[in-house]
């Protein structure tokens, strides 16, 4: 049985390329049907995502799996061979483990660490399953890749920074108040960033929003949206003692927070931390009101180096996640060779099961008639004595599996039992 | 002092511990039920005190401030007095977590001028002694584990101001969450201390007839916790956070690490009774 991996990538091919290859949710369960259609192919699986497309199949010994997955994807896509050559990569046995749990952990990815990959890796092997490509050995192996990547999350911190300005900002958030149920949020102005950060609060947990615009028509609009409160836009500073996270993102060309209003602020909030987002160019807030005690001002590039901090931090624990997936792929091929001498060991098996039965037979003839519970007692004891003799070497075939010079060892078992190959 | 006059006091102090009662609850619980009993408590607590101290005033025949006992006592009335008026005036009930212990330590200490029979058990004495040694143990526990989450704070606030994301910031807990332990541990430590320091007053009462309150020991001890009662004031009414409120934990332990270095001698007290 062979194992082959082969695909286009966001590092590899253009987005021409990939939309070219690319197979849409609808159609998998017929191109899946073609390729296991395809001769000498046993399993197949296709990830197609919008940074990636990749097929996985394995095949019998004797077949060509890059010949035939090259035909398969110049019958079904407009793309020339030579196109895709310059394109493709190929990836056989252990380096297709290898590929396919770094994809799964999401290590492969155009973000490293994001969690999306994980959820349409699943999609493509529910399809794969439903049409039944996927009976049986690539099944243990997918399950296999989600477990590595729910073990990379769960013991890096691969996913746990944010990598956008919007979630930084909420992240920032978190990191201020710890839990944000019922925090109250303020919003100054109008924006796609703003209201996009304002979303992310509320859906972590922020109960109320108040809105704020010069034009107070654009305020009750948006306060809609968030179902919350429209504010006058003089009456905006006397709010804020209530406010714990204010969002300015307003065409203001002069300050509209300066230092002396929020020590005002503050003091009023007894000393309650509060989190200012400045997302406006030219900013909104007074840069001095950093200076306040427990309060904390971020405006666009301060967040922008936050997540770049974080992408810096997904970095470092991507190269512990990359320690976890070769120890997988070791456990898996441990797991392989394993199952590369199970006839081996079912040899083994049945021509000691093959010999007792011989020998309990001879020992009836001559020595029989036996009452039942003679019978019953005989069976039992040869069975003791082929499963001990039995037990050493199916131990020592289990454990040379494993090692790269245990095909030695193997060879060696099956001549003493003359078993055949 | 006079003996009716002590009876009177001891009732005030009685009528002031509901006031502590409601520090104590507002501090560990964060209710504020008790308050309208506990003034009250204080009000009615402040007239036995003026009985008390009129009493005295009447039998010695001159004003109550001849000795350590009878200033306390008067001070504590004024202070009393004082408060019942700014209630009144400008209903600052927050003021009250700070000035109803105050009030209640300081009448208690009062009442403890006039001599009393000598132990009568042992085994009481150094149960008590014990009860004492524990809580004040349990309370300096308390207060290590504010100071740890205070200094904590100060890691993780400089880390959100300074706006680069280094090493601490990712693996320090959320301010909110450092606060929210700071203020448990720091009115659970301030309960544990309030009754150790009851326990010790009454104890230094008992083994050193009126000569407890001369002790400079005794008096570090009172020092130490007027100003955990200072830090407890700060942050529940001003809302003390981050570097003040570090620096105020960081001293209010060393004073407890002082004031524990002094009374080191007590644990041998209770080996070799």
């Amino acid at each position: 049985m062979k194992l082959f991996l082969t695909g286009v990538s966001h590092k590899t091919a253009p987005v021409e390329v990939r939309e070219c290859l690319a197979f849409p949710e609808e159609s998998l369960p017929k191109a899946l049907k073609d390729l296991q259609a395809c001769p000498g192919v046993t399993e197949a699986v296709i990830l197609s995502t919008c940074n990636r497309v990749e097929i996985t199949i394995t095949t019998e010994d004797g077949v060509d799996p890059q010949a035939t997955i090259d035909t398969f994807l110049t019958d079904h896509k407009a793309i020339s061979p030579d196109t895709l050559v310059a394109h493709v990569y190929r990836h056989e046995g252990r380096e297709a483990i290898h590929h396919l749990f770094r994809v799964a952990a999401s290590l492969d990815s155009m973000v490293v660490g994001e969690p999306q990959i994980l959820g349409q890796l699943k999609v493509a092997y529910t399809a794969a399953k439903e049409t039944g490509a996927v009976c049986g050995w690539m099944d243990s192996l997918l399950t296999r890749a989600f477990n590595v990547a729910k073990r990379v999350r769960s013991e890096t911190g691969i996913g746990q920074m944010a990598v956008s300005v919007s979630y930084a900002a909420v992240e920032l958030a978190r990191k201020i108040f710890g839990s944000l149920n019922g925090r109250t949020i303020m919003i100054v102005g109008a924006g796609k960033m703003s209201e996009l950060a304002a979303r992310h609060l509320r859906r972590s947990g922020a109960t109320h929003v108040f809105v704020t615009n010069r034009t107070y028509d654009r305020a009750i609009e948006m306060a809609k949206l968030f179902q919350g409160t429209p504010v006058e836009y003089s009456r905006f500073v006397s709010m804020l003692p209530e406010v714990d996270i204010l969002i300015a993102s307003s065409g203001a060309t002069e300050y509209i927070l300066r230092k002396e209003d929020m020590h005002r602020v503050i003091a009023a909030r007894r000393n309650k931390p509060a989190f200012l987002i400045d997302i406006a160019v030219p900013r909104n807030i007074d840069p001095g009101v950093n200076d306040l005690d427990n309060v904390f001002l971020y405006d666009i590039d301060d967040l922008q180096e936050v997540v770049n901090a974080n992408l810096r931090e997904r970095m470092k624990e991507a190269d512990r996640a990359e320690e976890l997936v070769s120890e997988e792929v070791e456990r898996m091929m441990a797991r392989l060779k394993v199952v590369e001498v199970t006839p081996t060991i079912v040899g083994l098996q049945e021509q000691l099961e093959g010999i007792r039965a011989a020998e309990v037979d001879k020992v009836k003839r001559k020595y029989g008639p036996f009452t039942q519970q003679q019978e019953e007692a005989l069976e039992a004891a040869t069975r003791a004595i082929i499963n001990k003799v039995a037990h050493g070497p199916i131990s020592e075939l289990r454990v040379q599996a494993g090692k790269p010079e245990g095909v030695h060892s193997i060879a060696l078992i099956k001549r003493v039992f003359h078993l055949q190959d | 002092m006079a003996e009716m006059s002590v009876i009177w006091l001891r009732v005030a102090a009685a009528l002031y511990s509901l006031g502590l009662l409601h520090s104590i609850l507002m501090l560990v619980r964060r209710r504020e039920h008790l308050f309208r009993v506990a003034l009250g408590a204080f009000g009615l607590g402040a007239v036995f005190h003026f009985v008390s101290i009129v009493d005295e005033g009447i039998l010695s025949n001159r004003c109550p401030i001849a000795n350590t006992y009878e200033t306390l006592s008067m001070c504590a009335f004024l202070v009393a007095i004082l408060h019942l008026f700014v209630q009144w005036r400008y209903k600052m009930a927050s003021l009250s977590a700070f000035i109803f212990p105050l009030v209640f330590v300081m009448a208690l200490m009062a009442t403890l001028g006039n001599p009393v029979g000598a132990w009568t058990n042992p085994v009481v004495r150094n149960a008590w002694l014990t009860v004492h040694i524990v809580l004040v143990l349990l309370g300096f526990a308390a207060l290590v584990v504010t100071a740890v989450a205070s200094l904590l704070y100060l890691f993780q606030e400089r880390e959100l101001k300074n706006k680069k994301p280094r090493k601490f910031y990712y693996r320090l807990p959320a301010l909110g969450a450092l606060d929210d332990l700071i203020s448990k541990s720091m009115g659970v430590g301030f309960v544990l201390m309030t009754l150790a320091v009851i326990a010790a007053s009454t104890w230094a009462f008992i083994e050193h007839k009126t000569a407890w309150i001369s002790q400079p020991d005794i008096a570090i001890s009172f020092f130490t916790w007027g100003t955990y009662l200072v830090l407890v004031f700060l942050r529940t009414t001003a809302g003390w956070r981050g570097r003040k409120a570090a620096i105020m934990t960081v001293t209010v332990l060393g004073f407890s690490a002082i004031t524990w270095v002094a009374h080191s001698r007590l644990g041998a007290i209770l080996l070799r009774q």
